[in-house]
């Protein structure tokens, strides 16, 4: 205790005291057994953000936060039992261990079933995400002149309103467990954004564009080179282009959607829809279940034969990208196919889970958004692999005679079960006679997610890859929110519900 | 960590001696609070939590710089301090800039009780035994979450505001699915007082929702007579309460653009409301930017009452400054739910919505599923459950479409939420959905 070999890490990137730190996890490692834990694993750390908003030319907000704490799980005779604190202290660390291990005993009279784990192994380990420019050492004015910057170039460009921030976060998080796992990570992402509204008073009808740049777990490099400023001066125009389209026409048409508005329609109908735990029904009460059974594993034809879906922790820029899960288990158990040529291959695992569907282990989807915490099944980075055969985004719109191509996240809404989906988008353009035709506005595509893959049946090649992603994404009670990436080609998906939101009240 | 008036103040007070900027704010939140999760009728997870954050912001030259740590330790708060003020000093002058809100007056809010705050997690594991227990006895599954706790809020800053708020709560809710996996029911409820939460009759309702073997009716997209019980009339109103921002009507960006004031845009049995002293659901004292939250009409009789505007647009536009309300009362009526649902010939009866999403602001157009606990109506009497749909409905219309309204009670609205909220249950003609959902 107090004598390991702690992993290295470059400084700056873990500003913590690390060895501090192991031997706080040390002491409640050592205590709770000592009290009769079966399992014991701690998470210790902070998150760092930092947060600047810029409406029009000024600059609405500016500040920077760090979430410290610790959050101590214990398995004892069956039973969890957690405790969470913001404070570092020997202190804080016995009270937690004592209301840990007393938590457990509180739900033993409705535990009518044990709790099982599997071993996960007891690796010593540090990672941290790769990055450039280290975005909490450029200074707050740079990032300010470049929100402002972003707000110009849609003036200029002659729309009145444009909101942008920027975000920056870095977790930094020592885990260790009873097996002898002490793991230092570090994972830092950012994401700059705008939302630009043209508004034309005469008709008293207006139009957004939201930007279409994605977040990275990246640095202010990938941030300020990611071609904001351009974009939002092309996004004004399009935004002035949007007032004066013309409504979609609602119908059943061939759909080719861009890699910026489909990344959203994997997580929610792929990726949701593959969590274990939702299968099980531990989140019935809240975020829901779904359609996908344990007794589908292999059989279910999910999509078309050109639909796989790869779950990872490893794509560069990923948000979901780390060495090692919350609970533990290593970056390589997440390397695996949810659903291959069509037919449903995986789920996606947590600790505790893998042995109720006759499985030897995780597969490393654990992650807590805080280090105070449960961690719980979260989306590793999920990807709609390309076609490996040549294909562009001309070939598959040659093949529409009468459809619409989408760009872009709009509003998006699921049922818990992952069925009946409706998403918006940001762009829509016709498309007649295998050929782009004019813009239009206001659609919303609606559909049932199995007809919907099936429906599949054209594909983008490498060429037209993209790494989509959220910042947060919502599950469990209390409400963790979880960053994860999306890969995906632009892809063509047949006889597709198109509503108009101009008609649909 | 829980924190009482007396605590805060030698802290804050050491901390704005130590300023060297032009004003300076403080912001210290924290609580205790303990969550248990369960499935299947037995326990998942669960959680004891003490957490403490502190903020501060920096003023200097018309330029504001904001920095939260997770701690009150002296040596933290002072490079918190320091490096606020730095990071204001990097910052471009704000023309719209403003001072620190001075001293308030706020109204007292109810919403704390030292028996409720303090509930431990085997109050809660009885609590989470009793729902359970109901779904043995009604013969469906019980999945839900139990939670309590007490949460503190303190404002202090330079220009004399002191501003603390805390409150107490306790909730549960209940998500029954029948054996066949065919059908569900859901119930919740939160309450500042856990003598007011019966967590068997939460549980006792999910279940008889949740207890139908008959497979669920697949209805046809369309217009539909619907009696939306109040925790879905509540959600409904939330998104209505979110549209009254009064920049985004300056600047013709929402529904409310462009409209005359005192027109009646909704049927005039709809009048939201907020109030610190609310019996049902107190609104919380101390609004966003500290501003002292007083009752408040906002929609009074089908007519918009008040816009929320923040600080700086208010003085922007020689306005008051208008705090969004994080508790609500849509006021009842005197229909009781059994007559709505005897009156109606055809309809449906909605117990929750789901992953509502704002559409179109122009025209308040919502979109959502039903979910857990969807029924037939037919002459007059629940016949069968229905299978859920997804509606596309524009808020202007369903709220202009008011047929009846229940008596009001406290909704839900998850511990972590925006605050208390009480509606009734609501019957609204011509509910439009617009295609079915295979999800239980």
């Amino acid at each position: 205790m107090g004598e390991r070999k702690q992993p290295e890490i470059a400084p700056g990137a873990f500003a913590l005291d690390r060895a501090g730190l192991f031997d706080l996890a040390d002491i409640a490692i050592d205590a709770a057994r000592r009290a009769g834990a079966d399992y014991v694993d701690i998470r210790l750390g902070e998150t760092r953000r930092e947060f600047l908003r810029a409406r029009e030319d000024r600059l609405e907000d500016v500040g920077e936060s760090a979430d410290a704490g610790f959050g101590l799980r214990v398995l004892r005779d069956g039973c969890w039992g957690f405790y969470g604190a913001s404070t570092f202290s020997r202190a804080a660390i016995l009270t937690g261990v004592e209301t840990a291990l007393a938590n457990a005993r509180a739900v033993k009279p409705i535990q009518p079933r044990e709790i099982i784990l599997e071993t996960l192994p007891g690796v010593e380990a540090r990672w941290e995400t790769p990055f450039g420019i280290d975005p909490f050492e450029v200074s707050v004015a740079d990032k300010a002149d470049f929100l402002l910057s972003v707000n110009a170039a849609a003036r200029d460009a002659g729309v009145d309103y444009c909101l942008s921030t920027f975000l920056a976060a870095r977790e930094e998080r020592l885990f260790a467990s009873a097996n002898g796992a002490r793991i230092a990570q570090t994972r830092t992402r950012v994401e700059p954004r705008f939302t630009i509204t043209a508004v034309d008073k005469a008709s008293g009808r207006f139009a957004t564009r939201d930007s279409l740049a994605p977040a990275r777990g990246a640095g202010w490099d990938y941030a300020a080179g990611c071609g904001l400023v351009e974009e939002a001066r092309r996004g004004a125009e399009e935004a002035r282009r949007k007032l004066r389209a013309k409504p979609v026409s609602a119908g059943v048409r061939d759909v080719v959607i861009a890699p910026s508005n489909l990344f959203l329609t994997i997580h929610e109908t792929v990726g949701h829809a593959t969590e274990l735990d939702r299968s099980l029904g531990w989140e019935a009460n809240f975020a829901g279940t779904t359609f996908v059974k344990p007794a589908m594993l292999g059989g279910l034809r999910f999509g078309s034969e050109l639909m796989t879906i790869q779950a990872d922790r490893a794509q560069e820029g990923g948000l979901a990208t780390i060495g090692y899960d919350d609970d533990g288990a290593p970056a390589s158990s997440a390397n695996f196919a949810i659903i291959e040529k069509g037919v449903f291959e995986n789920f996606q695992m947590a600790l505790g889970q893998a042995h109720l569907i006759g499985l030897p282990r995780s597969n490393g989807c654990a992650y807590a958004d805080s280090p105070r915490a449960f961690p719980i099944q979260r989306m590793p980075n999920i990807s709609l692999a390309p076609n490996p055969e040549r294909c562009s985004l001309d070939d598959l719109i040659s093949g529409v005679d009468d459809g619409l191509y989408i760009i872009g996240a709009g509003s998006w809404s699921i049922d818990q079960q992952r069925d009946n989906f409706q998403f918006g988008g940001q762009l829509f353009f016709e498309i007649k006679n295998g050929a782009l035709g004019e813009m239009v506005q206001g659609a919303a595509y609606q559909g049932r997610t199995l007809d919907f893959w099936r429906g599949l049946d054209g594909l983008g090649d490498a060429s037209t890859n993209e790494l989509h992603g959220v910042f947060t994404c919502g599950k469990a009670e209390p409400m963790q929110l979880a960053p994860v990436s999306h890969g995906a080609p632009v892809a063509r998906f047949r006889g597709v519900r198109i509503l108009d939101t101009n008609a649909a009240a | 960590m829980f924190l009482s008036e007396q605590d805060i103040e030698p802290i804050a007070r050491r901390l704005l001696a130590r300023s060297r900027a032009d004003a300076c704010e403080i912001a210290i939140r924290g609580g205790e609070e303990q969550n248990l999760r369960f499935a299947h009728g037995g326990a998942t997870t669960n959680r004891s939590l003490a957490d403490i954050s502190l903020r501060v912001s920096s003023h200097v030259g018309r330029r504001v710089g904001s920095v939260e740590i997770a701690s009150l330790d002296e040596g933290a708060a002072l490079a918190a301090l320091e490096r606020s003020e730095r990071i204001a000093r990097a910052l471009p002058p704000d023309q719209d800039y403003v001072a620190p809100l001075g001293p308030q007056n706020y109204e007292d809010s109810r919403r704390y009780g030292e028996a409720t705050g303090t509930l431990g997690m085997e109050a809660l594991a009885a609590r989470a035994g009793e729902a359970i227990a109901q779904g043995m006895a009604a013969g469906v599954d019980t999945f839900g979450c139990a939670a309590s706790g007490r949460r503190f809020l303190a404002m202090v800053n330079s220009a004399g505001l002191f501003a603390y708020d805390r409150r107490a709560e306790v909730e549960i809710s209940v998500t029954a699915r029948n054996r066949a996996d065919s059908w569900s029911g859901w119930a919740g409820e939160n309450a500042f007082d856990a003598d007011l939460l019966n967590a068997g009759a939460v549980a006792r309702r999910a279940c008889e929702k949740a207890a139908h073997d008959e497979t669920p009716r697949d209805l046809e997209p369309g217009r539909y007579t619907v009696i939306f019980e109040p925790d879905a009339t509540a959600e409904l109103a939330r998104w209505l309460l979110r549209a009254l921002d009064a920049r985004a009507t300056d600047e013709g960006r929402n529904f409310f653009s462009g409209k005359r004031g005192g027109e009646p845009l909704f049927d005039a049995k709809l009048t939201l409301s907020s109030d610190p002293a609310d019996p049902l659901a107190p609104d919380s004292s101390i609004g966003f930017e500290g501003v002292a939250q007083r009752a408040r009409p906002w929609i009074d009789s089908g007519v918009v009452a008040s816009f929320y505007r923040d600080r700086a647009y208010a003085r922007k536009t020689g306005a008051e400054a208008v705090a969004h309300p994080r508790g609500f009362h849509l006021r009842g009526g005197e229909t009781p739910i059994e007559d709505m649902i005897r009156t109606t010939k055809r309809g449906l009866l909605v117990t929750r919505l789901w992953y509502a999403n704002m559409l179109d602001p122009r025209s308040l157009l919502l979109t959502g599923l039903t979910r857990d606990g969807n029924f037939v109506i037919e002459n007059g009497k629940v016949v069968a459950p229905a299978r859920n749909m997804r509606f596309n409905a524009s808020l202007a219309e369903v709220f202009a479409r008011i047929e009846a309204l229940g008596p009001s009670r406290r909704a839900w609205s998850a511990f972590k939420d925006a605050g208390a909220a009480a509606a009734p249950a609501m019957l609204v003609e011509g509910f439009p959905f617009a295609s079915r959902s295979a999800g239980i």
